[in-house]
């Protein structure tokens, strides 16, 4: 599910994290963060921003809680993902009838493995928009990756205080042509880290539907990852947070674990 | 006598009395028959409506109308159908679980309505297969499908469908069903989207316990007004868990029209009785002025103003009476001579999630007969006195000297 959630987190930043479709090398060298300027090179902090969030592959348990109105439940989840099209994700602790659910996610496109059904069943691109498993995350964030990456002209807007930090505010317009949901995208960069803290979701109409808050940055080899994501959608009483628990970037998975014969076994 | 003198007064003019009865007839004709038309296709829209999905009143958790939740149940409906059926003699109670969910097969899904019916319920007619039935072994559970929806996935009676939906308690629910049949389930968009499982099954895959969503009820009564059956409802609930609506409180906008329309043909009737009564106080002054002179004769003679009065007023009854009659006779002969009416192109199908029929059975309702009637005797009335009231007036000399 990590490469989910980056893949939700790289869809809702697209253009930031915007890369060729060849994996980047693991990188050990991090360019400096030039903390003090007021207008930074964009597309520096999305080279930045991306080698943080992106290995060639990446393999991890995570925690996600998603709390409504009615009810609060905990799913954990066991994620793979390998280059920006391969990724599955297993429910390895929830309900019932949900343990053993995994969704696969290639060409585009997303199957489900429903354990108690015991059959695979492919989500039709109209149910792209909707929940995914009840959290706040949607199928389509999952699928997306980085599709929307030409789609969006970015700016430094200026500084603003998040999270009781000092962060650039980029915002990220779509251009004309982009068949993007959002009628615009702000992300907020820690200007001392110059980590992803924030990204704020706007409608056609201007007006914010959600926010993903990124925290608790742990060092993962040489990185600083966000080991807390917290979405917030505008429905009050909402939100669905993911924890990792470990996470690993660049190991050896096989393209075997993400066929879909394999998840037609349930395996 | 008084009758007898103003029959044959009616007829030493045949023409204009002829003229008189048939523009009451027709009148009452045209509107008798249209009313009929019109209260017996609402009567087969609320008909449509009761029998259908809606039922006369519904039972759920409070505010699920206004925001349906699948968490929203009534949770023991054994007991709300026990105290129903304490305040509602003869009522028929239907348990329905409705949620949404995903249906499909490996290579396809679409958009699920799941409705969860109990074994001999549910308003939808079997096309191919056969219902659901509480077969013993059977895994796994039976599903009926949507004709349409069936014909988008590409499954046949036999074949296999995977549901995927959210339980109450948020996780994801999600099983195997075998199709039993097929099932026309009244209008397009049901069946595009319906899958119908057994009440148990439905339960049980949204994860509900014995809760429903909605409690329908289906009242023995024809009565548009369910006023004091909601009443009696909602007096024997507990309001603060459940709530009661009647049909017209869950389609207010169709209870709207009707209402509309009723009104429109409320104002046809008063401008074709205003013309008629017109009419009638018309023929009734040139009737009593070319009498004049005889009734100042009457009045010579003895004849007291008031019986001048009785008579004149006698007159236009009868001629009231006898059109309404005829009129009602002919609405009667055009109603019930055409049987019924084919709305074909003009109003196909379905309105508000209810499917109308298109045939309408005419029949000849006795409220428009009653309105009818009352309107023409007050309009006769009316239309009577005022030239009996002169006649009555008349001073003999003057009137016997007038030609």
């Amino acid at each position: 599910m990590h490469r989910a959630v980056v893949a939700a987190v790289v869809a809702l930043a697209a253009p930031l994290w915007a890369s060729p479709a060849a994996s980047p090398a693991p990188r050990v060298e991090v360019p400096p963060c030039p903390s003090a300027t007021d207008a930074p090179d964009v597309a520096r902090l999305v080279e930045r921003t991306q080698a943080l969030l992106q290995g060639r592959t990446s393999t991890g348990t995570m925690v996600m809680t998603i709390t409504t109105p009615q009810w609060t439940r905990t799913l954990k989840l066991q994620t793979w993902a390998k280059g920006e099209e391969l990724a599955l994700l297993r429910v390895v602790e929830g309900g019932p009838r949900e343990t053993g659910m995994m969704t696969l996610k290639r060409d585009k496109q997303l199957w489900n493995w429903l354990p108690r059904a015991a059959r695979v069943m492919k989500l039709p691109s109209g149910m792209l928009g909707d929940s995914w498993m009840g959290s706040d995350f949607t199928n389509d964030d999952l699928v997306r990756g980085n599709s929307l990456a030409d789609d969006f002209v970015a700016t430094v807007k200026g500084t603003v205080d998040v999270q009781g930090k000092r962060a650039w505010q980029v915002s990220l317009v779509p251009k004309p042509s982009a068949a993007v949901v959002w009628g615009r995208v702000e992300l907020l960069i820690d200007r001392s880290t110059c980590l992803p803290i924030e990204q704020r979701f706007f409608d056609e109409d201007d007006k914010l539907t959600r926010r993903l808050e990124l925290s608790d940055f742990k060092r993962i080899g040489w990185r600083d990852f966000p080991t807390r994501m917290t979405i917030h959608p505008a429905e009050p009483g909402r939100q669905t947070t993911i924890v990792y628990q470990d996470i690993a970037f660049d190991i050896d998975i096989t393209d075997d674990t993400f066929s879909l014969h394999r998840l037609q076994q349930g395996r | 006598m008084l009758v007898q003198l103003a029959w044959r007064n009616l007829w030493r003019n045949k023409r204009r009395t002829i003229i008189t009865l048939s523009a009451l007839a027709l009148g009452v004709t045209g509107i008798v028959s249209l009313q009929g038309y019109r209260e017996s296709a609402f009567a087969q829209m609320l008909e449509s409506i009761t029998t259908q999905l809606v039922g006369h009143i519904q039972i759920h958790g409070r505010g699920y109308q206004e925001a349906p939740d699948i968490g929203n149940v009534v949770a023991d409906p054994v007991t709300v159908e026990a105290v129903v059926r304490g305040v509602l003699p003869g009522v028929r109670p239907e348990r329905r679980v409705l949620g949404a969910g995903l249906v499909g097969t490996e290579d396809t899904a679409a958009g699920a309505l799941v409705m969860g019916v109990q074994a001999g319920q549910g308003s939808f007619t079997v096309t191919k297969g056969q219902s659901l039935t509480h077969a013993a072994s059977a895994q796994p559970a039976g599903a009926l499908l949507g004709v349409d929806l069936a014909a988008q996935l590409g499954v046949e009676v036999g074949g296999e469908v995977v549901l995927i939906g959210q339980a109450k308690d948020g996780s994801v629910a999600n099983d195997r069903y075998l199709v039993v049949g097929l099932a026309d389930a009244g209008t397009h968009e049901l069946n595009a989207t319906a899958v119908f499982l057994l009440l148990e099954d439905a339960q049980s895959f949204f994860g509900l316990g014995d809760g429903v969503h909605q409690l329908v009820l289906r009242l023995p009564t024809d009565d548009e007004d369910l006023s004091s059956p909601l009443a009696a409802t909602r007096g024997a609930l507990d309001l603060k868990a459940l709530e009661a609506l009647s049909w017209n409180e869950m389609l207010p906008e169709l209870k709207n029209t009707i209402e509309i329309k009723r009104q429109g043909q409320h104002s046809i009737d008063v401008i074709v009785f205003l013309i008629v009564g017109l009419g009638v106080l018309n023929i009734m002054t040139m009737s009593v002025f070319e009498r004049t002179r005889e009734i100042g004769v009457m009045l010579a003679l003895g004849t007291r103003p008031r019986r001048v009065l009785a008579l004149i007023v006698t007159e236009s009854m009868l001629q009231g009476v006898l059109g309404l009659a005829i009129g009602l006779a002919l609405a009667a002969a055009i109603l019930y001579g055409f049987g019924s009416v084919d709305l074909g192109g003009l109003a196909s199908g379905d309105v508000m999630g209810i499917r109308f029929p298109t045939r309408v059975e005419l029949r000849m309702p006795l409220s428009a007969a009653i309105s009818a009637g009352v309107t023409i005797i007050v309009t006769m009335l009316v239309g009577g006195l005022l030239p009996a009231l002169r006649a009555a007036r008349l001073v003999p000399v003057e009137a016997m000297r007038s030609r």
